[in-house]
């Protein structure tokens, strides 16, 4: 506990602190409790697992993360905002997406029909940089992830690997200050998934973005410091092995 | 990759829609009802032309008589058809006489009997001029022998009354014979007039020609003035022409006449105005000329119809323009003339126009002026026009 | 920011480019559909404006004489010109008939009138103007006859002597001009077995057929085979003289019905074509239905297939209103597209109609207000979709 307390002082002004998580779908006699007692504390720079089998309330963890789904009751800081505590804090939702939360899929979910560019650049113009400000960001974050020579294609024309680091990109273009990463190795080879983890743990550390990688992966589970596995809606924090990436 | 394919798309793209936004307003500007009007001109020139008379007539017969009886009656006999040529005097058919021999016979009678009685009253003439000097004779001796007072006065008187007796006989009988005479006379006369009659009951012809219509046949009943055969005179044939009262200005007699028949199309025959009618036809509003042939031709019919161009003489020299320039602005008549490639009205004074669509021009234009000719809408002063060859591709047949 | 929809129709344009040409020819059909009924009136103004008139004189009571049959005697004019405020009178004569040139017939207007006059030709294309007083003839393009060529109209040959553009019937007829006398012959006198039939019937009549009477019969026959009427008198008035004011004084005194332009106009448009409108603007009303129907389901389409895309978009941030405003603008810019093509095509296909199509620019304009409204509709049903995506979605279980 003091450890926790003690982290999350540490990340007082950025980072992810969630406190006492509580979900609950519907309500009467249908009502299913997706978290119960979520604890957990990202510092910036980290890069955090969330373990758990499937049903254990992950995605729903997730979606209440992204400021998608409202939660029940508990208290949320991101990037040291309170975004929720009781209720919304934040009264525009969208913007705090977009300009605070980045997010890796599964799957890419490029827009096809924008050249690997302009998706990446799409987020900054969204929130209002120039269009030519957006584009050299993109391409800075394209030449950091090593899929710059496929600035101009579209997105079908590219590999599996090279739209997922592209995707990547486009998570870390409005530099916010959380990352949520849903299963970003899931179909990938071992080499691959460490490639990604390597890109995530640098990129984590070149913009001091606290990250929380869902996964059960088991390739990947020893990179990660620390790992939080989630059973019946309860998190409990476990050390990881923290295995260096080279 | 310098020029990329989506670059390299994105311009062909921006092309194509160029393109088309090009189209839209061509079309927009130059089809439809915002582009100009097209137009084709000429240069008036100076000429003269032969104006012509153009009228349509049928062949009539100038002279042609009906042949019909002047009583009704029956025909009898018709001795003549149609075709057949006959000389004056020819009988060419005979009424039924019905009684008339019987009458004339009565009359034959009727005279000798008028005869027989104009003898008896001569003879009772002489017999009472034989009493009536017997009278005198006896009257002379007794007055002798009243004067010698041998008789009584009474014997005298009776005397004298017997030679008063004597004379009245003598004129009634004098004037018995008269009558008589007078009686013949008018029987006679009666005899003529039938006679005058039985001779129409015979038809004449009156004069050398060709019959050219048999209306009744031996056997059916005609009045008078019904026509049993019609002659014409085959030389006197010539077209009763009918021409336009607003476009038979000129018509003179002499003027000189090219006559196509309707029989025969091709061949166009010569003929001169022989008369201009001195009445016209006011509801149809046509003047009567008529035009007799050159030499007459074989085989056209009465009643046909011809087509007649009468030649006037040449107009003098003046600017001539195409009647397909001419056109109306309110109440004036005249043409568009092109002045800087626009269109102006000018109103003109226009003279004599030929068959074949020149007009003479007496005031309002002169050699050389540009006029519009055809145009494919109605033309104003504001119009924007285009000059172009033609409107219409010719179809390789005459203008 | 860039334009999404200009990106997405730049990646998919020949999806784009088809429907566009599909929703095109659509536009096209509507457009000429309203270009047939602009043809129609024009049609009608063409021949009220054709034919230099500024008043009809028609038989009483009737709408003639092109609505209904008029019937005046030829002689009628005389009085009429004598009428103040006149200045130039003249008959004509219309009648509807089958004109034959070598083995084809051609259904034309032929029209009877004194040349110079009010219903004369104002304008030609080609040739001349008719100078003799019979048989010949000035015919207008759409019959498709060429100069020189010989027509046969009822019983006689005419030479076509000149050539007319536009000079049609408020049906879409052309007209070929011949004489007034040769018009009353072919429109009143028959063929050769009807005329021995009618002097056979009057021959059969004892009132007509008096031997007592010679000659009798022949003129009735001679008067029945004559015609005297015309259908109507077309006049001009004089520079300063108001129509109205003329028109009233011929049907008070000479027992007339007069009509004026604008009331020739009225009964041809509002009554002769009244019902082809109607017909005509239930039709374009149909078609309007058809192209928004059409337009929201390709737009719809469009939008289901983009659903996952909409639903990251929304998930990473995108305002609602910048994704309905994608969706607007590909409905817009479809709607641009198809009437592009539309009026393009309208205008090419315009000349084979049978009937003059008259293409408007005020009614492109209307129609490109129409197209863009009728996308913009069309496009609210997609809307409505793509802003009930949850950005929920686009995590996965």
């Amino acid at each position: 506990m003091n450890q926790a307390l003690h982290r999350s002082s540490a990340a007082g002004q950025s980072g992810i602190v969630i406190e006492r998580l509580r979900k609950v779908y519907g309500h009467g006699d249908t009502a299913v409790e997706a978290l119960k007692d979520v604890n957990m504390t990202v510092g910036p720079g980290e890069v955090v697992g969330l373990v758990g089998p499937s049903g254990s309330g992950k995605s729903t963890l997730l979606k209440c993360l992204g400021a998608i789904i409202e939660p029940t009751a508990g208290r949320m800081v991101l990037g040291g905002k309170v975004i929720y505590d009781g209720g919304w804090k934040i009264p525009d939702l969208r913007t705090l997406r977009r300009d605070s939360i980045g997010f890796v899929f599964q799957a890419p979910y490029l827009i096809p029909f924008l050249d690997v560019t302009d998706n990446v650049a799409l987020l900054p113009m969204l929130a209002g940089v120039s269009n030519t400000h957006s584009r050299s960001r993109a391409l800075e974050l394209l030449e950091a992830l090593d899929v710059a020579h496929r600035a101009q294609a579209a997105p079908s024309q590219l590999s599996g690997g090279e739209q997922q680091r592209v995707s990547i990109a486009r998570a870390l273009a409005n530099r916010p200050p959380v990352i949520l990463a849903d299963e970003p190795t899931a179909p990938l080879d071992s080499e691959r998934a460490l490639g990604v983890m390597r890109i995530l743990n640098a990129m984590a550390q070149q913009s001091q973005a606290a990250i929380i990688v869902v996964t059960h992966d088991e390739k990947i589970m020893p990179t990660f410091k620390r790992i939080y596995h989630i059973r019946d809606g309860r998190t409990v924090e476990e050390a990881g092995e923290g295995r260096a990436l080279s | 990759m310098s020029k990329s394919p989506a670059l390299r798309r994105r311009l062909a793209l921006a092309g194509l829609a160029l393109a088309l936004i090009a189209a839209l307003a061509f079309v927009l500007l130059r089809a439809g009802p915002l582009a100009p009007t097209r137009v084709t001109v000429s240069r008036v020139t100076e000429g003269s032309f032969s104006p012509a008379l153009f009228g349509i007539g049928t062949v009539e017969a100038r002279r042609s008589w009906m042949l019909g009886p002047t009583v009704a009656g029956r025909v009898l006999h018709v001795k003549v058809d149609v075709g057949d040529p006959v000389k004056a005097g020819q009988v060419l058919a005979e009424m039924d006489p019905v009684d008339l021999e019987q009458r004339l016979a009565s009359l034959d009678a009727s005279l000798a009997r008028a005869a027989s009685a104009r003898a008896a009253a001569a003879a009772q003439l002489l017999d009472a001029r034989a009493r009536g000097e017997l009278a005198a004779i006896n009257l002379r001796r007794n007055q002798d022998l009243a004067n010698q007072n041998f008789i009584s006065a009474g014997a005298l008187e009776a005397r004298l009354q017997e030679k008063a007796s004597a004379d009245a006989a003598l004129e009634a009988a004098q004037a018995n014979l008269n009558g008589a005479g007078q009686d013949m006379t008018r029987l006679q006369a009666d005899r003529a007039a039938l006679q005058q009659q039985r001779a129409t009951v015979r038809l004449l012809a009156p004069s050398d020609g060709v019959v050219s219509s048999r209306d009744a046949e031996p056997g059916s009943t005609v009045v008078a003035g019904q026509p049993v055969l019609r002659l014409i005179d085959p030389a006197s044939l010539w077209i009763r022409l009918r021409l336009d009262q607003g476009r038979s200005a000129g018509l003179v007699p002499g003027l000189k006449a090219q006559i196509n028949l309707r029989s025969q199309p091709q061949a166009t025959l010569a003929g001169s105005v022989a008369r201009v009618e001195l009445i016209s036809d006011s509801v149809a509003e046509e003047r009567m000329a008529q035009v007799s042939f050159d030499a007459a031709p074989a085989g056209i019919s009465v009643g046909e119809m011809a087509e007649v161009t009468l030649q006037l003489p040449a107009t003098p020299k003046a600017p001539l323009v195409s009647s397909a320039s001419i056109t109306r602005q309110g109440n004036s008549i005249g043409v568009w003339r092109i002045e800087a490639g626009k269109p102006v009205f000018v109103a003109l004074k226009l003279g004599s126009s030929s068959l074949d669509g020149q007009v003479q021009v007496l005031d309002g234009l002169k050699a050389g002026d540009e006029v519009i000719v055809y145009s494919q809408k109605a033309l104003g002063s504001d119009s924007r026009i285009r000059v172009v060859d033609a409107l219409v591709k010719p179809a390789g047949a005459a203008p | 920011m860039i334009s999404l929809a200009g990106r997405d129709i730049l990646h998919s344009w020949q999806k784009f480019a088809l429907t566009g040409l599909g929703l095109g020819l659509l536009i096209g059909v509507t457009l000429s559909m309203a270009g047939v009924y602009r043809g129609m009136v024009d049609d009608a103004r063409a021949l009220l404006g054709n034919s230099g008139a500024d008043l009809w004189v028609v038989q009483k009571d009737t709408q003639g004489p092109y609505a209904e049959a008029s019937s005046i005697k030829d002689d009628l004019v005389r009085g009429v010109l004598g009428m103040p405020g006149v200045m130039r009178a003249a008959n004509v004569t219309y009648f509807t008939m089958q004109v034959q040139q070598g083995n084809a017939e051609v259904r034309a207007m032929v029209v009877g009138m004194e040349p110079g006059q009010p219903g004369s030709p104002g304008y030609l294309v080609a040739g001349r103007h008719i100078t003799r007083s019979h048989y010949e003839a000035v015919a207008d393009i759409k019959t498709g006859f060429a100069l020189g060529e010989r027509i046969r109209i009822r019983r006689h040959d005419y030479t076509v002597v000149g050539l007319t553009q536009r000079m049609v019937s408020s049906g879409g007829d052309p007209m070929v001009f011949i004489s007034l006398k040769d018009a009353q012959d072919a429109q009143f006198l028959k063929d050769n077995d009807a005329i021995l039939n009618d002097r056979a019937r009057t021959a059969a009549n004892p009132a007509f057929n008096r031997p007592a009477i010679p000659g009798l019969l022949e003129a009735v026959q001679a008067a029945q085979a004559s015609s005297h009427n015309v259908n109507a008198v077309l006049v001009q008035v004089q520079d300063g003289s108001l129509p109205e004011q003329v028109a009233q004084s011929i049907r008070r005194w000479k027992h007339l019905e007069v009509f004026t332009r604008e009331g020739m106009e009225d009964i041809l448009v509002a009554k002769l074509i009244a019902t082809s409108a109607r017909q005509i603007g239930m039709f374009l009303v149909i078609l309007a239905l058809v192209s928004a129907a059409i337009v929201a389901f390709i737009i719809y389409t469009m939008t289901l297939g983009k659903i996952r895309e909409i639903a990251v978009l929304k998930l990473i941030g995108t305002r609602n209103l910048t994704i309905a405003w994608m969706i607007l603008q590909q409905a817009l810019g479809l709607g641009l597209i198809g009437f592009v093509v539309g009026k393009l095509a309208a205008t090419a296909w315009a000349p084979i109609f049978p009937k003059f199509v008259l293409l408007e620019t005020r009614d492109a304009f209307t129609g490109l207000v129409v197209t863009m409204l009728i996308c913009a509709l069309a496009s609210t049903l997609a809307i409505r979709v793509a802003l009930k995506v949850d950005p929920a979605d686009a995590i996965g279980g």
